[in-house]
Order: C-alpha cells, then sequence, then structure tokens
C-alpha cells in the first residue's frame, strides 16, 4: 500500500523542488538564497537522524566541517572541479562517520547524545591542532572559485553557483526522500519507536544505527563542501561546537518529522539570521527562546504549526 | 624530558583533575537522581568564573567568589529548575538535552552582554600569590591551595553521600529512582537540593579555575564538553568513576602541553576514544 507521508516521490518532493527555484526570486540576494541550500542541506543529516532513528545528535558539524576542509584542500592544492571535490567529500563524510560511529552506536540514549558531542570536540581540535593543514584560527584561504568539472563552466556567475547548490540541495533531499520510502526506512521508524522490540523481531539495531550515521556524516560532508563552494574559504567555526549547534536547532525548528523541515527551518533561521544581526549582535537569545518553545510547545516545529494551530482553534468552541 | 618537569606536569594535572571532578559530580549526581542530563552544567560554572573575574575587579581578591560565586551558581540552578527545568522531567531525554542546550546559550549570551566577548585574566590571590618548596620542587603556591580545597571537597562529598540521610536518597536514586518515589520521598524537594548542590559544585570549580585559566564566553561550553569526557569515562551516576576519570583526563592535558601545546585538548579526546574503542561502558565497566 502506497503511505503518503512517506512516500517517494510525493507532493514534498515537488514543493522542495518549487521552494529551491523560488528562493533566489523571493529573497533580496542570492548570497542568502545559496546559504539557505548549505544549510538546509546540513540540517537534513540532523533530521534524517532524529525523525527517521531518533537519534539527537550534537555532532554534524564534525561532517560538515570536514566535508568543508576536503572540498578546499581538492580544489585549492590539486586543481580539483567542484564536482570531484564534493564527492570526494561525501565519500570522506562517510568513512568517517562509519568509523565515529562504530563507536558511538555502541552505546544508547543520553550516551549516544553525549558521543555525538565529544567526537565534535575533538575534531575541533583536530583541525586547530594541525594549522599547517586546515589554517587553525585564521581559517583555509585562498580556495579559487571552481570551476564545475574538468575547466568548464566556472561558478564565478552567482546564480550559475546557486543553481549548482541548490541542484545538489535536491539531489540530497530526494536522497533522503527515497531512503525513508525505502524497506530500510521502515525498520529505522521501528527502532525509533522501539528499540527493544525491533531487536526481538532480530534486526540489528547498532548496524541499521550505524549505516544511518553513516549516510547522515555523507549529507553533513556534502553541506561543508557546498559551504566552501559559497564561501572559498573554510572558516575555523566551520567545524566549532556551534557548526552542529547551528545544524540541530535549524532542524528542530523545521520540525524533524519530514525532510521538508529542514528546508523550513535553514530558510527560517538563516532569514533571521540575515534580518536581525545586523541591529542586535546577540540575537541568539531569539534563537535559543525560539528552541524552548518549540520543544515544549510545537513538538513538530514550524511543519507542525498547522495543525497546532487547528488543534487550538478546533478546542476553542468546547470552551466557549 | 627531564623527570622533573614531568612531576610538575602530573602535580598541575592532579590539580586540573581535581577541579574537573568537582565540575562533574553535580552533572553525574543530577543524572543518577532523577536521570536529567543537564546539558547547562557548563553555564553553572561559567557564571560562577565570571562572578570571580567581577570580584576580583572590586574588591582586588578572588578569594570571596570560592563562597560568592557557587552561591550564585547555586541560585541560577535553583531559579532555572523552578521556572523551567521541572517542566520538563516528563519529557523525553532529547527534549530536556534541548531546553537545557538553549537555556546555556541564553546563559552565554546574557555574559556576553555583561562582560563582552573578549576573554579576561583573574588575577591569583595575593595571599597566594607566591612558591612553595615541596621536596626540592618550586611550586605555585595557589596550585596547591586548588589541589587541598578540592581535595577537602572531595573528602566532604565522600562524607555527605555516604552517612546524610541526603546522600543515602542520592545512592538509593541511582539504583532505581522509581523505587524511591515509591518509599514517599519528597522527589521535589530533593531535586531542587540535588541542582543547587550541583550547582554549587560547579561554581566552586569554575571560581577555582578562574585565576588559572582566565574567563571568555565559550568556557562554559568546553566545560561542559569536558565533564561529559569525564562521565563518559567515569560511568554516569559514579562518584568514584568521576574521580578516576577527572584526574586521569587533569594529567593526560596537563603532561602533553608541555611536549606538544597545540595538542593538549586534542589528546583528551584521544584518550577517550582509545578507552571506549576497547571499553564501550567505560573505565568501571557498568553501563
Amino acid at each position: 500500500m502506497p503511505d503518503r507521508e512517506h512516500g517517494f516521490p510525493n507532493t514534498t518532493t515537488v514543493a522542495i523542488a518549487v521552494i529551491l527555484i523560488a528562493l533566489p526570486v523571493v529573497l533580496p540576494s542570492l548570497t542568502l538564497a545559496s546559504e539557505i541550500a548549505v544549510l538546509a542541506t546540513g540540517a537534513l543529516s540532523c533530521t534524517l537522524l532524529l525523525g527517521s532513528v531518533g537519534l539527537l545528535s550534537f555532532g554534524q558539524g564534525l561532517y560538515f566541517g570536514l566535508g568543508a576542509y576536503i572540498a578546499a584542500i581538492l580544489l585549492r592544492d590539486f586543481e580539483a572541479g567542484a564536482l570531484v571535490a564534493v564527492m570526494a567529500s561525501v565519500v570522506s563524510g562517510a568513512a568517517i562517520a562509519a568509523l565515529t560511529g562504530l563507536v558511538i552506536v555502541r552505546r544508547q540514549g543520553v550516551y549516544f547524545v553525549i558521543l555525538t558531542l565529544a567526537f565534535a570536540q575533538m575534531g575541533f581540535f583536530l583541525a586547530l591542532a594541525f594549522p599547517d593543514i586546515t589554517g587553525g584560527e585564521n581559517g583555509f584561504s585562498n580556495v579559487p572559485r571552481a570551476s564545475v568539472a574538468f575547466g568548464h563552466a566556472s561558478l564565478a556567475s552567482p546564480l550559475l553557483l546557486y543553481a549548482v547548490l541548490a541542484t545538489l540541495a535536491f539531489l540530497a533531499f530526494l536522497f533522503v526522500q527515497r531512503i525513508i520510502a525505502s524497506p530500510f526506512g521502515s525498520v529505522l521508524r521501528a527502532i525509533r519507536a522501539n528499540e527493544g522490540r525491533s531487536e526481538a523481531l532480530g534486526y540489528d539495531v547498532k548496524r541499521f544505527k550505524l549505516a544511518a550515521l553513516t549516510m547522515a556524516g555523507a549529507i553533513a560532508a556534502l553541506g561543508g563542501a557546498m559551504n566552501t563552494l559559497l564561501l572559498n574559504f573554510v572558516p575555523l567555526s566551520a567545524i566549532d561546537f556551534e557548526a552542529s549547534e547551528k545544524l540541530i536547532i535549524a532542524s528542530l525548528i523545521g520540525g524533524v518529522g519530514a525532510p521538508l523541515g529542514a528546508l523550513i527551518g535553514a530558510g527560517f533561521l538563516a532569514a533571521m539570521s540575515d534580518f536581525l544581526s545586523p541591529i542586535w549582535p546577540r540575537w541568539s537569545i531569539v534563537v535559543a527562546i525560539l528552541l524552548i518553545l518549540t520543544v515544549l510547545y510545537l513538538r513538530d516545529g514550524l511543519l507542525g504549526l498547522r495543525g497546532a494551530l487547528m488543534r487550538v482553534f478546533k478546542r476553542r468552541p468546547a470552551h466557549g | 624530558m627531564q623527570p622533573q618537569v614531568l612531576v610538575y606536569g602530573v602535580l598541575n594535572g592532579i590539580g586540573i583533575g581535581m577541579i574537573y571532578f568537582i565540575l562533574s559530580v553535580g552533572l553525574t549526581m543530577i543524572f543518577g537522581l532523577m536521570r536529567f542530563v543537564n546539558f547547562a552544567h557548563g553555564a553553572f560554572y561559567m557564571v560562577a568564573a565570571y562572578s570571580a573575574f567581577a570580584i576580583a575587579q572590586w574588591t582586588g581578591s578572588v578569594l570571596p567568589a570560592l563562597v560568592v560565586g557557587p552561591l550564585l551558581a547555586a541560585a541560577f540552578a535553583l531559579v532555572s529548575e523552578r521556572l523551567l527545568l521541572q517542566r520538563t522531567y516528563d519529557l523525553p531525554h532529547e527534549s530536556q538535552i534541548l531546553i537545557t542546550f538553549a537555556l546555556a546559550i541564553l546563559a552565554q549570551e546574557a555574559v556576553i552582554m555583561v562582560f563582552g566577548t573578549l576573554g579576561k585574566n583573574v588575577p591569583v590571590p595575593q595571599a597566594l600569590g607566591g612558591i612553595v618548596f615541596i621536596g626540592g620542587f618550586v611550586y605555585p603556591a595557589y596550585r596547591l591551595f586548588v589541589v587541598a580545597v578540592a581535595a577537602i571537597m572531595a573528602l566532604a562529598m565522600w562524607i555527605a553521600i555516604e552517612w546524610t540521610r541526603f546522600g543515602a536518597v542520592v545512592r538509593a536514586a541511582a539504583e532505581s529512582s522509581e523505587m524511591v518515589n515509591l518509599l514517599g520521598i519528597d522527589s521535589r524537594k530533593v531535586f531542587m537540593a540535588a541542582f543547587a548542590f550541583g550547582g554549587a559544585l560547579a561554581g566552586l570549580a569554575g571560581a577555582l579555575a578562574a585565576p588559572l585559566r582566565g574567563v571568555e564566553p565559550l568556557m562554559g561550553r568546553e566545560a561542559l564538553a569536558i565533564a561529559f569526557v569525564v562521565v563518559i569515562l567515569g560511568g554516569l551516576g559514579s562518584f568514584s568513576g568521576a574521580l578516576v576519570a577527572a584526574l586521569l583526563i587533569g594529567i593526560t592535558q596537563s603532561v602533553m602541553s608541555m611536549i606538544w601545546p597545540a595538542g593538549a585538548h586534542l589528546m583528551i579526546y584521544g584518550v577517550m576514544t582509545m578507552i571506549l574503542a576497547f571499553r564501550p561502558t567505560g573505565l568501571m565497566g557498568r553501563s
């Protein structure tokens, strides 16, 4: 039986495509649209983990940063094309996520969350300890403007750059939708609903979690590589604790119930940052308060806003 | 490396490790008592450290902060427990983590609004500014003072946990929190006490560390990550585990900072990964 909510491709697929096409038209700057595509891809990795498997990761910034550095090194020191750099980042993100995942999936619940955070810290200090490779606190600079592949189609035009970033983001969303709709995705949901029972049914829960972590690592690394294409630079903040925070916050505020939430959350957060940060440098206070409100009252994030409002309005006549 | 230098590194490491222990005990106790993971624990540490900076500015000595800092951190912990955190006791762990994480952001931004984004130095109190000779070693008096205070606190905590009624409840709750509720203990009061006590300990760690490390707005995050490494290695809810893990991390960091300063922090996580690769449940082996 086709499952409407988890189907593929479905109306959400169309919605994601429409939003990605509309962003540069609606928003005042192409840079902001590009930032949203990057942030949405990174946040998608958190959405995949939390929404499908119920794994809260405070460490996706590690793979985001890794992807950013790998892409930067390939673009600058090996004069690779954007496509090669992006693919290499995705593969390394998956590989490192699988490696750290081997240690992380052995622990459950709160230990899992704490371990993701600890490994993200480790990645940050790794970048800091080897400034010859990463540029340390000054960041990795002088990354040339890439061409798509083999010297053709330079990404110097902001519109072409956005088109490439939006396409990559769209591919990532297609991938996650496909995963969620697959039998593999339904096992992940079973693990989320009841880990013990899934294990009793004979599923190797750890292996499924490891697979999900690997995929999420690849997606986060893709986001990092896209970030390098956009900035031509890797700041240390691409791999610090704040990078992980941004990804999880965007994914939560949007709603982790469906991939679309990552795009909505990223759009909301990036637009708010663009609008508020020049007015009030301490705008993170607003983000923190929003996060508290989301967790307490809006469990499905902005995606669930419509349902939540409907519930409020439906309840009213009963009181009156 | 000369053996003398190594001994100096280990001594420093014990001091840092003791601070890490005091920092982590509150986190592990609050988890053992109510299965609550507190991402705002580093904020308690930071608030007290900044109060140490402010007190040193006003009075010229950081010593009053050893009392004021913990009290302030305890007050902060109590207020957040009453206003916000108690609403999350029935929610899943993930929600508690996110709410306390948001609280930590709020505290960090508030500190930046008052003190600015730049780090600041906190002077060592004058009375303890000198050096002492220990069997041919020259050693800063303040670092010795830190070890002494921390050791006294560790002893006091051990007595409190082993011999008082509150300690008995904490130990019982670590074994089975449902059973403690069934026994008719007012869990509300116990939770408040645990938050105040845990906050005060984190505050003491922050006030002690301020003259050694200085203060900066991101210190709360770093402290939280360190406390997490301690509880992952020592086991959430285990006091002896926390002591062993904290000393191990402190000594690793201190010795490494003499061999390879840029990688001193990295090695903390390197040691953590190595231990977890061979003992997934940490040093004490209970999951």
